[in-house]
């Protein structure tokens, strides 16, 4: 116990010490006060919230502009109220192209004299926004659906929006959280910012081993410490490391929220609940535990950190999968898919942290993930324990997954 | 009792043997002398001893039983592979390894500070390890391996990177431990050290031993039939029992017939007042008797 304390302590010098560590802890926040204080500068109206600020920076400056339709099928007897002053009818294309050159509309329709046959109507615009794509407005929809309805704004509604499915559960059910700009952003800041500390963490660890490796430290610390004595060292210290970065970030991150709101207003819907640092901490002990102990077998097993780049790769992999799905996530956070991923240990650690700053995941769902994860913790530490072997230690070798993945269930 | 007791062991890689039923003791007071040429399993016989291998057969016995993680409080090694943590300095970096061998760190920072003055040290302890010299860096782990007072002290070429002052200091620094009843292993190529400090050796060749024993006695095995004898006159040709004498400047190699003594010639020198200013029965160098077994002329201890 007293040699597992020394090896921690060095290790945990060791790396906050380091410069680059250093660095990174105070650089990312400055930052996030840097883009802050910008933001505060640049906001001209005290009644600009932050929200429209950043959602002025997403929006076209063409998107406030009407649109406009030509009507070659006699259908279109009426325009609604509730869009004349967004849609305006043309009498011909002409009419139509001369006012969309000339900025005054943003798009118009042609509605073609087969409609009623084809269903097919014309958008014409001037160019595709790379940001909202050729996105229509909708407002056609309403146009046809009022007048093929017989100019009756109800059956109109009730045409365009046939059910509004209200679920009623015995059980409490989640919420899914109010949206905005802002807000749509909060679970893939979340995402981000867990995905890579649990990797920069675990990577600590596999830079720990290997650089002992290579300096050939190995062989001196097999006859003073033993194997389990140097792994746990080296865990919980790495662990520690990415603990306190976690906690210096989330800090930085709560008090910039704070000093944002007081600079200019923040939507209530742009903040963390304080459950999610609770729940981010415990998926944070765990799922580095996992991919820490994995890295750690790695490290036993090559001898360099260039032979380990393969082998990093295929253990982040199941770390990348929440990120490649992450729309599906964020905007699907309660679907098989979603659940599936957020109980699976090796995806859990960030798709849990995804839905949970996305919406209000069950407890037991969130209770079962992590039980999940430490278990796999548990087991993953003690197969790199087994790893962590002189004979692993000293040698090193070309790392082929099916001996890693023998080697880690203590069969090679 | 034995510090060491190695019997029979034995251990493969694979399809090669890298230790082919090795036996051999170290007892307190000695240093003994592990030597072979590259390849020959000195290193995986070490580390065996230390626990960092398991046999595949055989046993080993050090400090008294089996080993456990307190005994390698007790154990001082300098491996082969020489390591120290590059990138911190080097007070630090020594004084953190003497707390991993059961140190306190007040103990720990005074034997550190008190072997970097007799390493000539003292200057650079506040450099980092990698701004230091080979040769300071190999006195630095020597302090590793001797900090802590170790019992067993297993040293892997002590004196590589050493210049002469500084080979003699370490020579001077093992008699001492070894004075103070300390056992010693030492491997090293320099058989001229062996011949120095050696009180016995094991000779392992391709996983096996060839020779062991006490190094006079070895020298004395592998000694031919010779006399030196180095004298202001020519040497008559007619002694008896010499069949041969080969005159190099004033000293002769004189080699005897079988069954004739050198007490019978160095009688006969006296008798027909010859003066005799050294007579001694030639001894083969362990350069020589390590060639000699390598090449395979030697014979199975």
């Amino acid at each position: 116990m007293h040699k597992t304390w020394l090896v921690l302590k060095n290790e945990f010098r060791t790396v906050v010490l380091r410069p680059s560590f250093l660095i990174m802890l105070v650089l990312i926040p400055l930052a996030g006060f840097l883009v802050t204080y910008i933001i505060g500068l640049v906001q001209t109206s005290p009644e600009t919230s932050a929200a429209q600020t950043v959602e002025n920076i997403f929006t076209s400056p063409q998107g406030n502009l009407p649109e406009g339709f030509v009507d070659h099928s006699g259908l279109i007897n009426t325009v609604p109220n509730e869009i004349s002053s967004i849609l305006m009818q043309f009498p011909s294309e002409a009419d139509a192209h001369d006012a969309l050159m000339g900025d005054r509309i943003q798009a118009y329709y042609i509605i073609p004299e087969d409609y009623i046959a084809s269903g097919q109507v014309v958008a014409v615009r001037k160019e595709v926004n790379p940001i909202q794509g050729f996105e229509q407005s909708g407002v056609i929809e309403i146009l046809i659906a009022h007048n093929l309805l017989g100019s009756d704004p109800m059956l109109a509604q009730r045409y365009l929006s046939p059910a509004q499915i209200k679920t009623e559960s015995l059980e409490p059910q989640p919420v899914q959280r109010e949206q905005g700009v802002l807000a749509y952003f909060l679970p893939y800041i979340v995402t981000f910012l867990f995905y890579f500390v649990i990797i920069s963490s675990a990577s600590l660890m596999l830079s720990s081993v290997t650089n002992e490796k290579q300096n050939r430290m190995m062989e001196i610390l097999m006859t003073s410490v033993s194997p389990v004595q140097l792994l746990t060292g080296k865990i919980i210290a790495l662990g520690a490391a990415g603990l306190l970065q976690t906690m210096v970030w989330s800090s930085a991150g709560l008090l910039l929220l704070r000093i944002s709101g007081r600079v200019f207003s923040l939507p209530p819907e742009f903040q963390l609940p304080v459950s999610i640092l609770v729940w981010g901490a415990l998926f944070f002990v765990f799922g580095y535990a996992v991919f820490g102990g994995l890295m750690a077998a790695v490290g036993a097993l090559v001898p360099n950190l260039k032979e380990a780049s393969q082998a990093t790769t295929i253990i982040i992999l199941p770390m990348v999968v929440p990120l490649v799905l992450l729309n599906a996530l964020i905007n699907t956070p309660n679907s098989g898919l979603s659940v599936v991923l957020s109980l699976f240990p090796l995806t859990s650690p960030v798709s849990m942290m995804t839905r949970l700053a996305a919406t209000s995941v069950p407890f037991w769902q969130v209770a079962l993930a992590l039980l999940l994860l430490a278990g796999t913790a548990v087991l993953v530490v003690r197969g790199a324990a087994g790893m962590f072997r002189a004979q692993n230690l000293l040698v090193g070798q070309t790392f082929k997954l099916k001996t890693f993945l023998l080697a880690l269930v203590g069969k090679a | 009792m034995a510090t060491i007791e190695v019997e029979n062991i034995s251990k493969r890689f694979g399809t090669q043997i890298a230790v082919d039923d090795v036996t051999f003791s170290v007892e307190p007071g000695e240093i003994f002398g592990l030597l072979g040429p590259n390849g020959a399993g000195k290193t995986t016989s070490l580390r065996i001893i230390l626990d960092i291998f398991k046999p595949d057969s055989g046993t080993v016995a050090i400090l008294g039983g089996t080993m456990s993680e307190d005994k390698k409080d007790r154990i001082g090694y300098l491996p082969e592979e020489r390591g120290l943590y590059q990138d911190i300095q080097l007070e630090s970096g020594l004084t953190y390894m003497a707390t991993l061998k059961g140190l306190s760190k007040p103990e720990a920072s005074r034997r550190v500070s008190a072997y970097l003055e007799r390493f000539d040290l003292g200057e650079a302890r506040k450099k980092k390890i990698k701004e230091l010299s080979k040769g300071m860096q190999q006195k630095a782990q020597l302090i590793v391996t001797l900090v802590h007072q170790p019992e067993l002290i297993i040293i892997d070429e002590p004196f590589s990177a050493l210049d002469p002052v500084n080979t003699q200091m370490v020579k001077d620094l093992l008699r001492e431990e070894r004075n103070n009843g300390k056992a010693i292993i030492m491997c090293t190529h320099q058989m001229h050290q062996v011949e120095a400090l050696c009180d016995r050796l094991v000779l392992i060749h391709k996983g096996k031993v060839m020779l062991y024993g006490k190094l006079e006695e070895i020298q004395r095995m592998y000694a031919a039939h010779e006399v030196i004898v180095r004298t202001l006159v020519d040497l008559p040709t007619d002694l008896a029992g010499v069949e041969r004498v080969e005159q190099e400047n004033s000293t002769a190699h004189l080699q005897l017939a079988p069954g004739t003594s050198a007490q019978s010639v160095l009688r006969e020198l006296v008798e027909r007042k010859i003066p005799v200013e050294q007579f001694e029965i030639a001894m083969p160098t362990l350069d020589e008797i390590f060639i000699q077994v390598v090449q395979g002329q030697g014979e199975s201890a």
